[in-house]
Parts: structure tokens; C-alpha cells; sequence
């Protein structure tokens, strides 16, 4: 039975937006699961659909194989959820909202144990948690998500507002969780956080899932190139980098030429080209990154566009 | 249970809130006013007026204690988001509105029986006499009255998104239902509207049922003729079954249950986005 399952799951609102759109989707037990897009992609819909915090408008949602809508009861006793940008209670302490959801949940938990496991000192764990920065506030959401050792934890934009010591902590503990043999599905629009700690990735955009699978299928699928950057002392007038057989395209930033090849053995002929002509202080080759993969299916710009080299920003907004 | 459970919570949280402990204290300096200056130069104090000016004027800070109190309680959860908290563990919206009427109720109720308290011991120290029958049964009918107003600011927070438009809802209650029922609004406006462009001729005591109806003060106030109907000075003797304080205490019930279940009703088919 897969730990979470939409048939079709659709979120209109009102007349014409449609935020989800026929989505079906398969998390099987024991994986972690990250869900991509940027921001206004319908993930935080289609998470919202599956707490049963918003209705849908078609369609279906299973969760450890139980009704979405009507087992709400069991299916919170058996998950554990970091909603996004939800504020804690300003006048609790981070003890007290443990207690609560150790109490709620009927499990018997210690809120030491999990302040230690989320990084969050003693004497944090007896101030009002209203007095806590985005960072604190989102460890102690964790702390709350992991009362009663769940068997599918659900987390809505996990690294948002974690420095980022926080979100290797965070992804510690994400991996900790999956050896434990928990299902995770999390969440994101920071692709680094996805390609460290998932098995599977989906990829949403514009309501519609438009990948998945391994990081592997996926790069296959797309045939991206691999890309390599050199830095130079200084780069040469006549480069003529795009006569090297294999090479797709080439660009120049400061001093640093990025050349993306078909093939990986294409780039060795590319480093030889250029210390042919100048000095090479550095060389940084990489393979196909997920970001590349990423603005691939949600801009609809296919392999060998020269601007997504130049583009490396860590975040993707939409 | 787990109404009892977010009941819990709530309490540590909503104890905790300055501007609760602010109009509840407001309430038990006006309880140590009432009885102080009821009996201050006066040669043969009353018991009975100095708690009736507690109820009366009482009755005015009590809705505010009670919409202060509660009318945030769901809405400021949905603006916040920490309802998601409150939804993703094993609660049902149902209970959360249960648990959180339970608390805020907790809340106004303790600040009645210490408003209550304070003014029964000023009673014994500067009162000859204290009438217990009447202390007690009037202090049933405040909980009871005070209770339709946390009931109906829990209504409209369950029913509303943010907190502006709970407080818009409560306010816009407020004010008609208590303020304008006050300066006597209510009653002019129902027979303008029932006699006047409806043409429906209705009497006097029909139009005070009427507003009665669609203002718990106005119940509240009627339901005193329980305690008076003994006293031959009261022009209550003759009135209509409809106006005896029995059934003002119906229309208190109902007020007490119609908001929160209408609340419930509207906050378990609410998109939380």
C-alpha cells in the first residue's frame, strides 16, 4: 500500500483558478519523496489537500491507505506534519507545545529528548516561543512533527528560515527518520536540500506534476549535458571553444568559461584547449544539476539554452 | 477528549493574555464601585441595589470581557496559521471549537464568581442584610447571559478567516445588538420596519419579544422578572406568556447554542489555505 495516493486530485478556486489540476501522484512506503516546483505550483495545495485542511474539488487522496477526508483521526495519530509558514503559539514554550502534542497524540514522548534531537537547548525549550527567531520556531515545528515516531512525516517547506547549519541538521535528521524506515515527503523550492536527501523527486508546476522519478531517470530523460567551468588568468580573444567536437554551448563570465558538453569525456578535450592558450587556475566540473533540471520542466526551456548557465541562482521563484 | 486536550492548551495560552486580565479586571473594580457606592452615605443601604447596579452595569463590561475574551480564538488561528499546528494532530474542528468555547467560558466564568465573590463579601461588611436567593439565582442568570456572548464570539471566529473580519463581526454585533438595544434604537427601528413599511401592526409587547429576540441583553434584562414577580411594586403582573422570564431564558438557551453550532457549521467546510 503506497503512504500516499491522488487519484486525479483537482483544487479549483472560484470559477477559474485552478491551483491543482487532475493530479495523480504515488508515494510508496519507506521513501523520501521531495516535492518540487516553484513557488505557486500547487504543492502547498496538494499538502493542504492531504491534511484535509482545504477540500477538493474532483478527484481523490489516500494517505497510509486511508481516506483523506473521513479518517482524518487516524491518519493524524499516524503522521507527523511541519505546515508552512505557520506560527507557533507566541504565549506557550516550546516544552509546553511538545507536552501538548505528546498529550493530544497520546504517545510518551520525551520533550527533552526531542528539543535534543531538533537542536534546541534546554533553556530555549522554557521561553515563550514567541521570542524565537524563523530558525528556532521552525525546529521546535519539527520537534512537534516528530512526537510519536510517525510512520509518514509530511513537511511543508522544511529548510525555510534555517541558516544553513539548520538545514544540515534538518536533512540529518530527514535521513535519520528514512533509516528508521519512515515515509518522508517534503516539499521544496530549494533544489540543493531535494538532491542530497531523496530517493524519488517530483515536479510540479503550474498545478500539474511534470516529473518523476529518480534524479538519475530524470537527467536521462532530458539528455542535459554535463557542464564544466574553467578559471582562467585571462580569457584568450580566440577561444573557438565551440569547434571542439561535442561541446553544445559556451559562455563567459569575468574569467571563468563554462562550456557544457554532450558527453563528460568531451571535457577533458576542453580543458586541454584552453590551457593550450592560457593559464587555468581552477577547474569545476559538475554533473547535470538538478537546478538545470528544474528550470527545464518548469520554464519549458529544453537542453543547449545558453542562458541557464549563467543563471545559477540557488532559489528559483516563480 | 481531545476536546479537553485543546481546551488545556488553550487555557495556558489564553491566561497568559494581557488584554483578558485587562477588561476582567476592569469588571472587579467596577464590582468593588458598585457595592462601595451603593451603601456610601446612605443611611439605610440595599443589598438588592447595589447588586442589581452590578448586573446592569455589569452586564456592559461582561460582553466586552466576553468578546475580548473569545472572539480571536479561531480566526486569529486561521490568520496565523498555528490552526494547521492544532489540525494535524488527532483533533477534529469540531472539537476545536468545543474545546476553545470551554476555555474562553473558564475564563469569563472565574471573573464573574470573583466579581460576584467580592461584591457578596462587601455585602456582609457594609449591608445589613444579604439575600442569598437573589445573589445566587442572579448570579445563574449573568453566567448564563455572559455565556451567549462568548457562544457568539466563538460563532463568528469560527465562521471568518482573520482577524479583521472577526473583530469587524463582533464589533458590528456589539453594536447593534447591545448598543443601539441600549439607547433604545432597536426597539424604535422593529416598529418602524414591522408597522410602518410592513404595515403589520404590531403591538407593543409583540415588538419587545421581537427584540428580544435578536438581543441577549434585552432577554437578560427581561429574564429579572423571575426575581421580581413577587414584588407588588412591578408592573410586570399582566404581561404575555411570551414575555415572562422563562422564556427569555429559552431565548438566552438558544443564543447560548444557534452561534457555536452555526460556527462549527461554517468552520468544518472552510477551505484552511
Amino acid at each position: 500500500m503506497p503512504a500516499i495516493k491522488t487519484t486525479a486530485l483537482t483544487k479549483r478556486y472560484g470559477g477559474d483558478v485552478l491551483a491543482v489540476d487532475g493530479l495523480d501522484l504515488t508515494v510508496e512506503n519507506g521513501e523520501v519523496f521531495g516535492f518540487l516546483g516553484p513557488n505557486g505550483a500547487g504543492k502547498s495545495t496538494t499538502i493542504n489537500m492531504l491534511l484535509d485542511f482545504v477540500r477538493p474539488s474532483d478527484g481523490t487522496a489516500t494517505v497510509l491507505g486511508l481516506d483523506a477526508q473521513a479518517d482524518t483521526d487516524e491518519i493524524r495519530h499516524r503522521i507527523g506534519v511541519l505546515p508552512e509558514g505557520a506560527s507557533v503559539y507566541d504565549r506557550l514554550t516550546a516544552r509546553e507545545h511538545l507536552e501538548w502534542v505528546i498529550d493530544t497524540k497520546g504517545t510518551d514522548d520525551d520533550p527533552d529528548a526531542l528539543l535534543e534531537r531538533v537542536g534546541l537547548t534546554s533553556e530555549d525549550g522554557d521561553r515563550a516561543a514567541g521570542g524565537y527567531s524563523k530558525g528556532m520556531t521552525q525546529r521546535l515545528g519539527f520537534g512537534m512533527a516528530l512526537v510519536g515516531d510517525p510512520d509518514l512525516l509530511i513537511l511543508d517547506e522544511p529548510s525555510s528560515g534555517l541558516d544553513p547549519t539548520g538545514m544540515q541538521e534538518m536533512r540529518e535528521i530527514i535521513q535519520q527518520e528514512a533509516e528508521r524506515g519512515t515515509t518522508v515527503f517534503f516539499s521544496s523550492h530549494i533544489l540543493g536540500e531535494v538532491e542530497a536527501v531523496c530517493d524519488r523527486i517530483g515536479i510540479m508546476n503550474e498545478g500539474n506534476l511534470v516529473a518523476t522519478g529518480t534524479l538519475d531517470d530524470l537527467q536521462g530523460d532530458l539528455d542535459l549535458g554535463a557542464p564544466i567551468s574553467l578559471e582562467v588568468a585571462t580569457v584568450p580573444d580566440s577561444l573557438a571553444l565551440e569547434r571542439v567536437e561535442g561541446v553544445r554551448s559556451v559562455s563567459v563570465e569575468g574569467t571563468t568559461i563554462t562550456a557544457t558538453c554532450a558527453d563528460p569525456s568531451v571535457k577533458v578535450d576542453v580543458v586541454e584547449r584552453v590551457a593550450a592558450t592560457t593559464t587555468v587556475k581552477d577547474i569545476i566540473s559538475e554533473d547535470t544539476s538538478l537546478e538545470q533540471l528544474f528550470n527545464t520542466y518548469t520554464n519549458g526551456e529544453r537542453a543547449g539554452d545558453e542562458e541557464k548557465a549563467e543563471t545559477p541562482s540557488p532559489e528559483v521563484s516563480a | 477528549m481531545s476536546t479537553l486536550a485543546v481546551a488545556k492548551k488553550d487555557f495556558l495560552d489564553v491566561r497568559r493574555a494581557k488584554i483578558v486580565w485587562f477588561v476582567s479586571s476592569l469588571y472587579l473594580l467596577l464590582a468593588v464601585a458598585m457595592f462601595y457606592f451603593g451603601q456610601n452615605n446612605a443611611e439605610e443601604p440595599e443589598f438588592r441595589n447595589a447588586l442589581q447596579s452590578l448586573t446592569g452595569t455589569g452586564a456592559l463590561v461582561l460582553t466586552l470581557v466576553a468578546l475580548v475574551t473569545a472572539y480571536l480564538a479561531i480566526a486569529g488561528e486561521r490568520e496565523s496559521g498555528s490552526i494547521k499546528y492544532m489540525l494535524s494532530i488527532p483533533n477534529s474542528r469540531r472539537e476545536v471549537v468545543l474545546g476553545k468555547f470551554l476555555t474562553r467560558s473558564g475564563v469569563v466564568v472565574a471573573s464573574i464568581l470573583l466579581g460576584f465573590g467580592i461584591g457578596t463579601i462587601l455585602g456582609y461588611l457594609w449591608y445589613p442584610s444579604v439575600d442569598l436567593e437573589l445573589l445566587l439565582g442572579t448570579l445563574a442568570l449573568t453566567i448564563l447571559f455572559t455565556l451567549t456572548y462568548v457562544s457568539i464570539a466563538i460563532g463568528i471566529s469560527a465562521a471568518t478567516a482573520s482577524r479583521s473580519r472577526a473583530m469587524g463581526g463582533t464589533i458590528a454585533f456589539f453594536f447593534v445588538t447591545t448598543v443601539l438595544v441600549l439607547f433604545g434604537l432597536v426597539n424604535t427601528a422593529l416598529g418602524w420596519i414591522f408597522n410602518d413599511v410592513l404595515g403589520r401592526d404590531l403591538s407593543g409587547e409583540v415588538l419587545t419579544f421581537i427584540e428580544a429576540l435578536v438581543s441577549p441583553m434585552i432577554a437578560f434584562s427581561r429574564a429579572f422578572n423571575i426575581f421580581l414577580a413577587d414584588l407588588p411594586e412591578e408592573a410586570f403582573q399582566d404581561q404575555p406568556w411570551y414575555l415572562e422570564g422563562e422564556m427569555m431564558i429559552v431565548i438566552l438557551l438558544a443564543w447560548l447554542v444557534v452561534p457555536l453550532a452555526l460556527g462549527i457549521w461554517k468552520f468544518e467546510r472552510a477551505d484552511l489555505g
